[in-house]
């Protein structure tokens, strides 16, 4: 192959790894190009694994682009690749239709419309349980929403500024300033331990029942992902799905519809312990809950024995921080946690409450920025 | 800038040179590492742990005959425990045995003050060096944000010196257990490569490379073994250096084969959670003992 051609074939399968949704910039095609100059070209192992090296960064990308390379250069039978763009747009008109139907459904009824001009209507609206609302009550709630979340949980960090109140000497301007008097330490310079965000998981049932929360609870996560770095969100239902990307990139409307289609199958029940397990396994193993301020959002509805719910649980909580469990359930006054799933989770818990409306919402908020941990030795 | 692509000519060289320091990669993690030398870019490595990361990090430094200099990374991480920091005791004692007033700003923030740590003394040097930046994802990400202007840049600077630059840039190794996602900026500018655990016949090969005289029979049923646990639904699955380590406690209690009494006794060294031990007893240890002498049988 002639050095023009690699060029060309290169660029060619970047646009073939960029249609399938692995991001390729320029910089990494240039290195691939690079690369395959460096390698014997006639050994078809070597050139996957430098195209791999140079054009995916990601281990979740493996996959794609394994069957991308089989596709296009041993041109091989595969499946067909999903292309983005097209779910992207299925998961809009599922969204969009979801929306409609759902606005057809809580359509106001006369005696409702002054309520919500009145002066008081923002006041109503904190009150109102997410499940009752009309899409246009939900439209405006976004904003307030995001408002919400710009409180996080915080620790302290290892570093430390220049604080005049410190708890440490500043040696670096000390010795500075130490000049003047001839090596005595006169004037005394502070340093004090800056406090930073602490790592948060969300863990959000996406499952029917918990609908239409976790459409407003996801609009919450939007905005706290948006917030800052060391938030990582997480969709349960029959199985787990990692949302953090789609939260960073995406409308969360769309997000949500894109875990939804991953994570249930329709009819067969929520397993919440079977998620979190696959959560303990794949993400606490790496440490993720360590130290973190873990959230899990559900109505504790679990299909599955109890028993490995509260297993789970107790190995979350061990690595976590603190666990916080908000179910929409609890905003009912009349409500008591007998669900076998929730009742084997409780124990573990240490804040549980509501997140049915935007009060509920404004509590989760504070308790996060002020939570301690309770089950700490 | 140095001549790494020379030494290395094929990525087969750079395959027996590290065998040659007793690790066997396999292709893909030797094509990583000779591309990283070639492209002179910093390569990260990710993979459950226990795979060998950062042997692969010291291996590569052993083939090249390199100084080694590892930075290990933990949350709260800071400059002056990467990078350099001031020898504050020593300035005070030389400004009290000076005469007053002779002592200059610039005289007390000279290099004789200056405490190398990992990275400026990897930048900072004539020799050849492999600079290991040891589980990456673990330093918060102030950290990696200053990491990548040393790792695009090579050059680091001091306020009281001015600016250092690499006279020959170090070759880099990251790790990462990807316990969060690394920005994509330093994504960027590294190679990537994803190691998973080694096929049974390389890890036999392994142990028998890393357990010096060790019976072929029980290098095949100790892999197989671990192999078969890899397989159940633990908390943590072994890895390659717990084969290893495992291998190693057999070897010295002399055995030539594995038998379920000897497994339950030293399966701590295999094993590192209680809960994982208590999920391999009785039926499931004796059945994963059957298989893995099957399984050596075949080999």
């Amino acid at each position: 192959m002639r050095g023009s051609a690699i060029v060309r074939h290169v660029v060619t399968f970047g646009r073939v790894l960029r249609e399938v949704g692995i991001e390729v910039g320029p910089g990494r095609v240039v290195d691939a190009v690079r690369a395959l100059g460096a390698v014997d070209l006639t050994r078809q192992e070597d050139v996957y694994f430098t195209l791999r090296q140079t054009l995916v960064s990601r281990h979740d990308e493996l996959e794609l682009f394994d069957r991308a390379f089989v596709a296009w250069f041993l041109r091989g039978p595969v499946a067909p690749l999903v292309r983005q763009k097209e779910q992207r747009r299925r998961t809009e008109l599922l969204v969009s239709g979801s929306l409609t139907a759902e606005g057809d459904a809580a359509e106001p009824e006369p005696g409702d419309a002054p309520v919500e001009l009145g002066a008081s209507s923002h006041e109503l609206l904190r009150e109102k349980d997410f499940a009752e609302m009309t899409a246009d009550e939900f439209e405006r709630c976004r904003r307030l929403i995001a408002a919400l979340a710009q409180t996080r949980p915080q620790r302290a960090s290892r570093r430390r500024t220049p604080d005049p109140r410190g708890d440490r000497l500043d040696f670096r301007r000390l010795v500075r300033r130490s000049l003047r008097s001839g090596g005595d330490p006169v004037e005394r310079t502070w340093r004090a331990r800056k406090v930073v965000p602490r790592k948060l998981v969300v863990i959000c049932d996406v499952s029917g029942s918990m609908d239409a929360y976790s459409r407003a609870l996801l609009l919450f996560l939007h905005a706290v992902v948006g917030a800052g770095k060391g938030v990582e969100a997480f969709g349960l239902g029959t199985r787990l799905t990692r949302l953090t990307l789609d939260l960073a990139t995406r409308d969360p409307e769309a997000a949500l519809a894109r875990a939804t289609a991953n994570v249930v199958d329709w009819g067969s029940g929520t397993r919440i312990g079977a998620s979190l397990k696959e959560f303990n396994d794949l993400y606490g193993r790496r440490a993720l809950s360590r130290g973190a301020v873990v959230v899990v959002v559900s109505d504790g509805w679990d299909r599955d024995d109890p028993v490995l719910l509260g297993r789970e649980m107790a190995k979350l909580a061990r690595a976590a921080y603190a666990v916080v469990w908000v179910n929409p359930l609890k905003g009912n006054p009349e409500y008591q946690p007998l669900a076998g799933g929730m009742r084997a989770a409780l124990p573990f818990v240490d804040r549980f409450l509501p997140g049915h409306n935007l009060r509920s919402l404004e509590e989760l908020a504070a308790v996060l920025a002020g939570i301690e941990r309770r089950h700490a030795a | 800038m140095y001549a790494a692509a020379v030494t290395f000519r094929t990525i087969d060289e750079l395959d027996a040179a590290l065998r040659g320091a007793d690790y066997l990669p396999d292709r893909g993690l030797a094509t990583a590492l000779f591309l990283s030398l070639a492209l002179e870019k910093p390569l990260l490595l990710e993979g459950e742990a226990g795979v060998g990361k950062t042997e692969a990090g010291k291996a590569l430094a052993q083939a090249l005959n390199a100084r080694l200099i590892r930075l290990q990374c933990y949350e709260g991480l800071d400059v002056s425990h990467a990078v350099y920091e001031w020898n504050y005791s020593r300035q005070l004692l030389h400004i009290r045995a000076a005469q007053e007033g002779t002592v200059s700003e610039d005289e007390l923030f000279g290099r004789e003050f200056l405490i190398r740590r990992p990275l400026l003394e990897a930048i900072d040097t004539d020799e050849r060096v492999v600079l290991l930046i040891d589980e990456v994802d673990r330093a918060d990400e102030e950290f990696e944000a200053f990491l990548l202007e040393v790792l695009s840049d090579f050059q680091i600077t001091i306020p009281e010196l001015g600016t250092i630059r690499a006279r020959r840039r170090p070759a880099v190794v990251l790790t990462s257990n990807r316990t969060r996602e690394l920005h994509d900026a330093l994504k960027r500018r590294t190679l990537f490569h994803w190691i998973g655990h080694p096929s049974l016949e390389r890890e036999v090969e392994i142990v028998r490379l890393r357990v010096p005289g060790i019976p072929e029979r029980l290098a095949q049923e100790a892999a197989a073994f671990v192999r078969g646990l890899r397989g159940l639904d633990l908390a943590k699955p072994p890895g390659v250096a717990e084969t290893i380590d495992w291998a190693q406690a057999l070897a010295a209690l002399g055995r030539e084969e594995i038998d379920a009494e000897v497994v339950e006794q030293t399966l701590g060294s295999v094993l590192k959670y209680r809960e994982d031990i208590e999920a391999v007893r009785d039926d499931t240890l004796v059945g994963l003992v059957e298989e893995a002498r099957a399984t050596a049988d075949r080999l």
